[in-house]
């Protein structure tokens, strides 16, 4: 790794934090327009073309408004929380083969899929904090269920997680990435649907909506976010959506490559057509559920998905071997 | 469900773009009331009758006619129905939002022309 | 056949004897009773004793001077009885029912704060829609009170007192503003870690006045102020109203009218339906659900449009008929845009029954049974939902139902889902009515004119509003002002039940159940208007109020 401008290049602009961030506003559009076509209504329409600057337009509009901090809350924790929440998963999307090798300009390192799940945690954490110390019964709640929530599904969803790592013998993102002659969610597409569902829970959408139920506990954590705050917790979940979508997408659709490369910038154009289409698939699923109730969620988690995340570990284990032979010539790499 | 939403995403959304799409408002809809001078003979029904008391009688050229105070009108339209010679007629013009209360006001001397465009910012 | 309201005015005066003063039965199903003070509780004992499903509707205070008088009208399945007493003005003490009809705690708060009556036994005979920091001994539906004995600096913006338990119970506040609400009202659930252990309501917040307010306009101009107590069934306290006053009046609707006002009403009963099923798709965060609601109850607003001139206030029905005619061409567009609605409900009733996330939220919570549900005189699809038949568009016929045939909706399970169930059921059957009405309207003249004074006496109109069983009473004394006019809106029945089925649930049902018992809070506050701003306090008098509409700002 060599630091020179061309370093910094791409860790800022290009496929670093400018493009993270333009593309990040740009899915939270592609969500909100899919999402109002799905219940017949218009979406974003007025902000620019297709009202594909309106996410630019609200945060802009958030950063300028006045900043209010409760009493008896602590200033320095809810005023630090958004800020890390937002440069932790934007430090995670960075270790994405984005361009074909991560914005480092290396293949990353053995154990990488494990830093990046775990810097979200501690993102999620952060969200914790924001509630926790904002003197407020709603954001309590709204602090405890989240807690719950990401804790809780973290554990299937790091479980499965392995399963592409067992496929690939790798636990690299850009090698898992790719080992993917024939995309792993086709491969063994029981692992694939089973995160889709924990990824669904440490989003926090539709079904499993609680931590901010707006007609339960106002706003949940961010019940007493304003301005600047408000920015950036909102970006941090967009973000978050960017960075659940493009790990579904490295671990399972193959990540930057596709079936036909056609010259400069077919990675990027590659990921970024299968982070789009993971995000339909979430908005689907969002528009079809209600919410469930946090007792519910919980009991879905430990005695359905923790089970099932390890069965399916298991089989993907059991499953290796003939994948090697079935489908031929999976790029495995030892060690 | 599933079915449902997936056809929408195919559909045109139902959202009419107001202002730039105005619906056809139908032909009974209770809007500005229209009054015509020439047939009121000054009995004061109207401002009676107004359950919000939002008609007043002014002076024109000698004779009490009425003002009508559109922002505590409510449109119920008994001065319509009560005034014995048809002086108040009805209309569909609804679009009466305004910056300045001056606007909201239906003058006994503006013609029936003018009453219909104006009250708009 | 001996009429109902006979056999129960014989069967109390049997067994009272002198306790009896006076009775009467001015028009069929209604039976007025005057007893001496201290016979009232005897009365409705034995009502209780002969029908077991009686229900109180509501409890009405009239200052008439030196007494007070005070008139518990009550539904016995048959008739509606109203059982009056009065009390000296000097001592205006009465003993509570309310062991006897649960159901009746939250009328006689409200009679004690606004006429000062006591309630010997009531178990916490506290103020229910005036601020609690109103001065005592100000009652404002006394003749004698006017606001301008009111001394505003008395008042204090309040202060919640909730009171902190020495256990591990948390008290949350819900209300006033709040996004589960959709109109201000607070209540403070005591919570240990998720589950909701009790909660106490507080209403009043949407206090407007429209009870005393009624009194200083004509009844024709009544109706206008009456219609605007609930945006949502503005056409059921319309109707309702109308009613009480043409059988004050003597007055006969033609036959035209009568269906015509049986389609507008249950157009607004479709209307208010879908609307809450909507709100209930929202609340549990079903939001899809909610957008496809609406889009569709789009449909009945355009026709109200048509038919009345406007797309919520109706503005349809007055004294003597209703305002406007109705023609063929009208009928076949009404009708086609109710087979739209149709087909709609059939997608609805498929999705309620079978989506799993809806049935996981719904099914199961907040329940009621059928015993609870009538000691607690709940009404109107929360009634039906738990089993209990009672729809007064059945029981006690109005407008053109009694030449209607339709069925009456109920379901035995008691929880949310029952509830809503009910209601999507009934947007089906009211598709139904308002066809079968559109084809067999008689022709003939749609109003009669009526004198603006009204003869004395009193009435009682009932109602199903959409929410359930609405009541008017009003009283005339000969002027064309109206003496008394008392509202009772279902929601005010249905808000004691509130607290039964919420305890034991998780916060996330809440809004559910809150939901499903369809509180339209601005039918349930209409008193006597304060207005009270925090730090700056400042005085309106309708005078005021008047001079400052005309000037500029």
């Amino acid at each position: 790794m060599i630091i020179d401008a061309y370093f910094f290049f791409r860790i800022l602009v290009f496929p670093g934090f400018l493009f993270v961030f333009s593309f990040t506003l740009f899915c939270d559009w592609f969500e909100r327009k899919a999402i109002a076509r799905m219940q017949n209504r218009m979406g974003p329409s007025y902000a620019g073309p297709f009202g594909i600057l309106q996410p630019l337009a609200d945060c802009i509009k958030l950063m300028t408004k006045e900043d209010i901090i409760p009493e008896n809350a602590e200033r320095f924790v809810l005023s630090l929380a958004p800020i890390l929440s937002f440069s932790l998963l934007m430090l995670s999307i960075l270790y994405f083969p984005l361009d074909g090798v991560n914005a480092f300009s290396n293949s990353g390192f053995e154990g990488d899929l494990l830093l990046v799940l775990a810097l979200v945690t501690f993102a999620n954490f952060m969200l914790f904090l924001l509630g926790w110390s904002s003197s407020n019964p709603y954001s309590g709640i709204g602090a405890v269920r989240i807690l719950t929530q990401f804790v809780g599904y973290d554990i299937p969803l790091t479980i499965l997680a392995l399963g592409p790592a067992f496929m690939a013998g790798s636990l690299s993102l850009a090698k898992i990435a790719s080992a993917q002659k024939v995309p792993f969610a086709l491969a063994i597409p029981w692992v694939f649907v089973f995160f889709l569902i924990a990824l669904q829970a440490e989003l926090e959408e539709d079904p499993f909506d609680t931590p901010h139920a707006e007609t339960e506990i106002v706003a949940g954590y961010g019940t007493e976010l304003t301005g600047r705050k408000l920015a950036f917790v909102r970006l941090s979940k967009d973000l978050q959506v960017v960075f659940g979508a493009a790990l579904t997408a490295d671990l399972f659709l193959g990540g930057p490559y596709g079936p036909i490369a056609f010259g400069l910038g077919s990675f990027v154009i590659w990921f970024v057509l299968k982070v789009l289409f993971v995000i339909f698939l979430l908005v689907f699923v969002k528009a079809i559920c209600a919410r469930l109730r946090i007792d519910q969620i919980v009991r879905v988690n430990w005695r359905l998905m923790i089970p099932l995340s390890l069965i399916s570990l298991a089989l993907t284990a059991i499953y290796v071997p003939f994948a090697k032979f079935e489908l031929g010539g999976l790029r495995v790499e030892k060690g | 469900m599933l079915t449902e939403v997936a056809s929408s995403l195919f559909r045109k959304p139902s959202t009419y773009q107001y202002p730039f799409v105005k619906s056809k408002v139908p032909e009974g809809a209770r809007g500005r009331q229209v009054f015509h001078p020439e047939r009121c003979i000054n009995c004061g029904l109207c401002a009676r009758d107004c359950p919000a008391g939002a008609i007043e009688m002014v002076d024109v050229s000698g004779k009490k006619m009425p003002l009508i105070h559109l922002e505590s009108c409510i449109f119920c339209y008994v001065c319509v129905e009560n005034c014995p010679r048809n002086a108040l007629t009805e209309s569909t013009f609804y679009e009466l939002a305004s910056a300045e209360k001056e606007s909201l006001l239906l003058r006994p001397t503006e013609t029936e022309e003018s009453a219909k465009t104006t009250g708009g910012c | 056949m001996i009429p109902k309201e006979e056999e129960i005015r014989d069967l109390i005066s049997g067994r009272l004897g002198v306790g009896v003063l006076e009775h009467k039965i001015p028009e069929p199903r209604r039976l007025y009773v005057l007893v001496k003070a201290g016979f009232h509780r005897d009365a409705i004992s034995i009502l209780l004793e002969r029908f077991a499903s009686t229900t109180i509707s509501t409890i009405t205070g009239i200052d008439l001077g030196e007494d007070i008088e005070l008139n518990y009208h009550l539904w016995c399945g048959k008739a509606e009885v109203t059982v009056k007493t009065r009390l000296p003005k000097t001592k205006p003490q009465v003993e509570t029912v309310t062991d006897i009809m649960p159901g009746a705690a939250l009328y006689e708060r409200e009679v004690f704060e606004l006429l000062g009556v006591r309630f010997l036994g009531h178990p916490d005979l506290r103020r229910l829609l005036l601020p609690d920091s109103w001065p005592e001994g100000q009652y404002p539906l006394r003749n004698d009170w006017n606001p301008e004995l009111f001394n505003i600096d008395s008042v204090s913006v309040e202060d919640l007192q909730i009171d902190a338990d020495g256990n591990s119970t948390v008290n949350v506040v819900i209300g006033p503003q709040h996004p589960a609400l959709h109109e201000p009202e607070r209540f403070i659930f005591k919570l240990d870690g998720e589950v909701v252990v009790d909660v106490e309501p507080r209403l009043g917040y949407a206090h407007r006045g429209i009870e005393k307010g009624a009194e200083q306009l004509m009844f024709f101009q009544a109706t206008h102020m009456i219609e605007r107590i609930c945006g949502i069934c503005n056409v059921a306290h319309a109707t309702c109203f109308c009613q009480a006053v043409e059988s004050i009046g003597k007055i006969e609707i033609p036959p035209r009218a009568k269906y015509l006002r049986t389609i507008v009403h249950e157009l607004n009963r479709i209307h208010s339906h879908l609307l809450l099923l909507g709100v209930a798709g929202m609340e549990i965060g079903f939001e899809t659900l909610f957008q496809y609601l609406w889009r569709d109850r789009e449909v009945v607003l355009d026709l109200m449009e048509k038919m009345t001139g406007n797309r919520i206030m109706a503005e349809y029905s007055a004294i003597g008929g209703v305002r406007r005619d109705f023609d063929q061409v009208l009928g076949e567009e009404v009708k086609k845009g109710l087979a739209a609605i149709k087909k709609r409900i059939d997608f609805y009733k498929n999705l309620l029954n079978n989506d799993p996330t809806f049935g996981l939220r719904t099914r199961g919570v907040g329940v009621l049974k059928a015993p609870a549900a009538l000691k607690l005189s709940v009404v109107g699809p929360v009634a039906r939902g738990s089993g209990i038949k009672m729809d007064v568009r059945k029981h006690d016929p109005y407008a053109a139902y009694d030449e209607i045939p339709f069925e009456e909706v109920a379901y035995e399970e008691g929880d949310s889902w029952a509830r809503f169930m009910v209601r999507l059921d009934e947007v089906a059957q009211s598709v139904d009515i308002i066809t079968y009405a559109i084809e067999k309207l008689p022709s003939g003249p749609y109003r009669t004119r009526v004198p603006r004074r009204m003869p004395e006496g009193e009435s009682l109109g009932r109602v199903e509003a959409p929410r359930g069983e609405l009541v008017h009473y009003v009283k005339s004394n000969g002027t064309a002002y109206p003496q008394r006019v008392k509202i009772r809106s279902p929601t005010l029945a249905n808000i004691i039940s509130f607290r039964e089925m919420i305890r034991g649930c998780y916060i996330a049902d809440i809004p559910t159940v809150l939901i499903s018992l369809d509180p339209c809070f601005s039918c349930t506050d209409r008193m006597t208007f304060v207005d009270l701003n925090d730090g700056r306090k400042w005085f309106w008098s309708m005078e005021d109020i008047k001079k400052r509409r005309f000037e500029k700002r």
